[in-house]
């Protein structure tokens, strides 16, 4: 069985292409979340891997996110996933402990890449 | 060159740095060649604009983002329903023709489009320019063009009397595939794109 990802974005489209990228390359996608405070529930219930997290979301970001799922689990592993080259947002994401970020629009190669280095 | 001229100036260069931006991230997000061409870029009074679009019966799709920050400004992406279904295909390297209604991952598609245009316009903002910018969770509409242009781009105008219009038109070139796209300063923005006329970036445009 695969390592255990969970994918949170507020656009279906986006996790839809995420969840492709990562079974076609043997992951197990085993939640899917559209906001952050849905992403910090379900991560308590499902302790996934790893979490693929965007920024910007309606109800809860992305750093507010992380932030509360780092305080529950501190070994979390999250790769942020960003439409803006928000420099400061995704120093912030690294400083409070995110492993690596992608941004969109994104490609096959580069989201593997960035998964598989997180899990090591 | 007067203040105004100037003025419009600015509006033109940020539309073509911003289509060339936008035009790279739109053709790498469906995965299939397109250009944009700024169509136009004026000044407009409100009731001239409006009658641009009143009347058509064209039902589009739509994705409405608000930049907020320094400098507000209203975006709006759409593309022809029919359209819609085959840029979904395109995001998801499906063959084209597979998606045949409006469905969640349709609305989805011009939703993430919306989103990422916007996002790449507020890159250009910030990396050439210096003007923090930051785009809310875009909205998605399904309507006549007159009715979603009324809607969100006259409704965010507010008291204004004159809009800055840029108007983009995208094709994606082995489909056919035409979209539009709006970027509309609003109140609050012109100190800012003051700011910018004097940006040694805007010198070499004068």
């Amino acid at each position: 069985m695969g390592r255990r990802i969970m994918i949170v974005d507020d656009a279906p489209i986006v996790r839809l292409m995420l969840k492709d990228i990562l079974v076609y390359n043997g992951y197990e996608v085993v939640a899917e979340c559209s906001n952050g405070a849905e992403a910090v529930q379900t991560y308590k219930e499902l302790k996934p891997d790893l979490v693929t997290l965007d920024i910007i979301m309606p109800e809860k970001d992305g750093i507010e996110a992380l932030s509360e799922i780092l305080d529950f689990d501190g070994s979390a592993k999250v790769v942020m996933v960003t439409a803006v080259d928000q420099r400061e947002a995704l120093m912030k994401a690294i400083r409070l402990g995110a492993t690596d970020y992608i941004v969109k629009p994104f490609e096959s190669e580069r989201v593997v890449s960035a998964i598989a280095n997180a899990l090591q | 060159m007067s203040s105004q001229d100037k003025l419009q100036k600015a509006i033109k260069v940020i539309a073509q740095l911003s289509i060339d931006t936008a035009s790279r991230t739109f053709s790498k997000l469906i995965k299939a060649g397109a250009t944009i061409d700024l169509e136009r870029a004026f000044i407009a009074d409100i009731s001239e604009v409006t009658r641009m679009f009143s009347g058509s019966e064209d039902e589009v799709v739509g994705a409405y983002v608000d930049l907020v920050g320094d400098a507000p400004f209203t975006f709006l992406f759409f593309v022809s329903a029919p359209d819609s279904l085959m840029l979904t295909d395109l995001m998801l390297r499906r063959e084209v023709g597979t998606t045949k209604e409006f469905d969640l991952y349709a609305k989805s598609a011009v939703q993430e489009i919306g989103n990422v245009l916007a996002s790449a316009i507020v890159n250009v903002f910030s990396r050439d320019f210096g003007i923090a910018m930051k785009p809310t969770p875009p909205a998605v509409c399904r309507d006549y063009i007159g009715t979603v242009f009324e809607e969100y781009i006259m409704k965010s105008a507010g008291e204004l009397n004159e809009l800055f219009v840029m108007e983009s038109r995208f094709c994606v070139v082995q489909f056919d595939i035409k979209c539009h796209m709006f970027i509309v300063p609003l109140p609050g923005s012109d100190e800012v794109l003051q700011t910018v006329l004097e940006s040694p970036n805007m010198k070499e445009y004068y």
